[in-house]
């Protein structure tokens, strides 16, 4: 009999760690239900752990939990702290109102030797508006050990610090290759736009004779403009020349042969990306040919400003880059 | 400044008979502009022209529309094998008193005012009929009756076939460097040019198409004078001086500046060739053809529309490549123009 009752115990004891279950008293006018309570083992915490208690409550429908009566989370005694407090709400189901209320606990008490403590019960009030009702999450007891011995055997070993746990690295593979990754594309992002522009190193692109034709104008009338200015007829600048020849190349690289005057019309048959500059480049042809061989350089200036050549230089390039 | 001005109205004044001279030319000779473009600016330039081509492309009714256009005396020979230089020259026949009789002969007949002489199948002729030729082209003289015989106003046409190569006689190199051009006919241009010519039975009689074409459009007397102002007022810049020598440069050696013909070997290509008057002929006509574009000065696409007739036959090359020489001479040509940067 006593070995049965003994079993028995033992039984319990087994099932404790789910959960300790305590039957509240049936409550004044049975406004509640039920209040079951929760709880972790109830043996072998040590200094620092938490400790996680729930608890059920039910109440007849009407009744709800006031939330003023809910524990703030504070110092309870100088070794026990409530670290959280978290009710939800269950929702109404057969005229029973119910609640999970899960309360936190930290433990800062120190023993020397097994010792059991006790987590106080925590007083709610329910209330249907008019009448209120006292409730009591029941109080739950447990047992602290104490981390080491009294008295340490070995001299220091004990209480010599242990070592720190190694950080764990961060998984970095993924970010390095993202990384990569994204380089990769920035530079091949660069190089398609360079390509595309006719930059360095395309700049010498054999499709992208006007590119580099828009540069050359620039450099060429950029470098006459120095000169020119206490020079008397800027116009007849070498650099207005050496503009004129840079976008002559470019128009012959372009058609793959010298391309003159009276070829105009087959090369805008040829490349239509280039039409809309079509009066501009007549314009040019005629100025270029005074110029070079009419011997008139002030006629031609003025025929085709060299200011404007690098806006036709652009366009042309616009123009190549639309249509190549 | 009277003067200048005198030169420019000279100028647009004949401009204006030289577009009427090419339509006259053009109503009785259909799909060849090009050629008949090209022989007004040697009749301008006054230089001697071959024209060589397929038989019955319209080569002769050409040269005879062009003679009775420019006015002036005119004279034509058959070249044949047998064709010796004073059957040119003098005229051997009975009199009617039955005596042997010499007179001029068809080259002497009009005196000094002939003005066309048209020679026929050329390549027959022997040698000796070409060295003949060669002075009465380059002096524009002849020795005849112990004295000498000038012909100030002459211009030479001469014609060659070139599918027959039997029984011929090849020009020597001094004789075909005095042509100003050796042109290609080829056939007429254009489908509906080809039916005309085939279909409207106003082409199938040549001598009465010609009487078409107004007579002496332009004064063989005058052309001599016009053709030195035009060469004097039609002006070449410094940068198409340069031009010019550049593209000789390019024809000398066109390995070295990165001309190429399919599968041919460019340091051998070409033996020799374009003179110093090849050149100075090249632009003599692209004055004159920047004159009739209504130019005072040569531009590039002169010398470009000038230069195969120009140049080719005076461009010699490796006689490997000979029997191919148009085709190549040709794509060289086109390689040079599209290799040489203007200006």
């Amino acid at each position: 009999m006593r070995r049965t009752v003994r079993h028995l115990v033992l039984c319990l004891a087994g099932l404790l760690p789910m959960a300790v279950v305590l039957l509240a008293a049936p409550p004044a006018g049975a406004q509640l239900r039920s209040v079951e309570l929760y709880a972790p083992r109830p043996f072998g915490h040590v200094i620092g752990d938490t400790l996680a208690l729930s608890a059920d409550i039910v109440l007849e429908a009407p009744f709800r939990l006031d939330p003023a009566s809910l524990p703030r989370p504070r110092s309870l005694d100088y070794w026990l702290e409530l670290t959280d407090v978290r009710l939800t709400d269950g929702g109404t189901r057969d005229g029973a109102q119910r609640y999970t209320l899960e309360l936190t606990y930290q433990t800062f008490y120190a023993p020397l030797e097994p010792k059991r403590l006790a987590i106080p019960a925590v007083p709610l009030t329910a209330t249907d508006g008019a009448r209120q009702v006292a409730i009591t999450v029941p109080p739950w007891s447990f047992l602290m050990s104490p981390l080491r011995e009294i008295v340490a055997i070995g001299e220091g070993t004990t209480m010599a610090l242990r070592p720190d746990i190694a950080p764990r690295p961060v998984a970095t593979t993924g970010t390095r290759y993202g990384l990569l990754a994204a380089l990769a594309g920035v530079v091949a992002g660069l190089g398609l736009l360079a390509w595309q522009m006719g930059w360095w190193p395309f700049s010498r692109r054999r499709d992208r004779p006007f590119a580099h034709a828009a540069r050359e104008v620039r450099a060429a009338l950029a470098s006459s403009a120095k000169p020119a200015a206490s020079s008397t007829s800027p116009a007849s600048a070498p650099g207005h020349r050496a503009a004129l020849l840079a976008l002559h190349r470019a128009f012959d690289a372009t058609a793959g042969q010298g391309v003159f005057a009276e070829d105009l019309p087959d090369f805008f048959r040829a490349h239509p990306a280039f039409a809309t500059t079509e009066a501009e480049v007549r314009r040019l042809f005629a100025a270029s040919r005074r110029l070079f061989f009419g011997d008139d350089p002030i006629e031609s200036a003025r025929e085709f400003p060299p200011a404007e050549l690098v806006a036709l230089a652009r366009r042309l390039r616009a123009g190549e880059r639309g249509g190549a | 400044m009277r003067l200048a001005r005198e030169t420019d109205s000279i100028l647009s004044d004949w401009r204006d008979r030289a577009l009427r001279f090419e339509a006259e030319i053009g109503k009785v000779v259909l799909g060849q502009q090009r050629v008949i473009r090209l022989l007004t600016i040697a009749t301008f330039a006054r230089g001697h022209v071959l024209l060589e081509g397929d038989v019955g492309v319209g080569k002769t009714t050409l040269l005879r529309a062009m003679a009775r256009a420019i006015g002036g005396a005119f004279e034509r020979i058959e070249g044949t094998i047998d064709l010796m230089p004073a059957d040119l020259v003098y005229h051997a026949h009975l009199g009617e008193d039955g005596k042997p009789r010499i007179d001029p002969g068809p080259l002497l007949r009009q005196g000094e005012a002939l003005s066309v002489f048209f020679f026929n199948e050329i390549n027959r002729a022997r040698p000796q009929v070409h060295s003949l030729l060669l002075r009465l082209m380059a002096e524009r003289s002849v020795s005849a009756f112990n004295r000498e015989y000038r012909f100030p106003h002459v211009q030479v046409f001469a014609d060659r076939n070139r599918v027959e190569r039997e029984e011929t006689f090849e020009l020597p190199a001094a004789a075909r460097d005095r042509f100003l051009m050796e042109v290609q006919v080829a056939m007429p241009a254009g489908e509906e040019a080809r039916r005309r010519l085939v279909f409207d039975p106003r082409f199938h009689n040549v001598d009465a198409l010609l009487t078409e074409v107004e007579p002496g459009v332009l004064d063989p007397q005058a052309l001599e004078t016009v053709a030195r102002v035009i060469q004097l007022g039609v002006h070449a810049s410094p940068a198409l001086e340069a031009y010019v020598l550049a593209l000789w440069e390019a024809v000398r050696a066109p390995h070295s500046h990165g001309v190429s013909v399919e599968s041919v070997d460019m340091a051998r290509f070409v033996q020799g060739g374009a003179s110093p008057r090849g050149l100075s002929y090249l632009v003599r006509a692209a004055r004159v053809r920047a004159w009739l574009e209504g130019r005072d000065m040569i531009v590039p696409e002169d010398l470009r529309a000038v230069f195969p007739e120009v140049m080719t036959h005076r461009i010699f090359v490796d006689p490997v490549y000979e029997l191919r020489r148009e085709k190549l001479v040709g794509e060289l040509i086109a390689g040079i123009f599209a290799r040489v940067p203007a200006p």
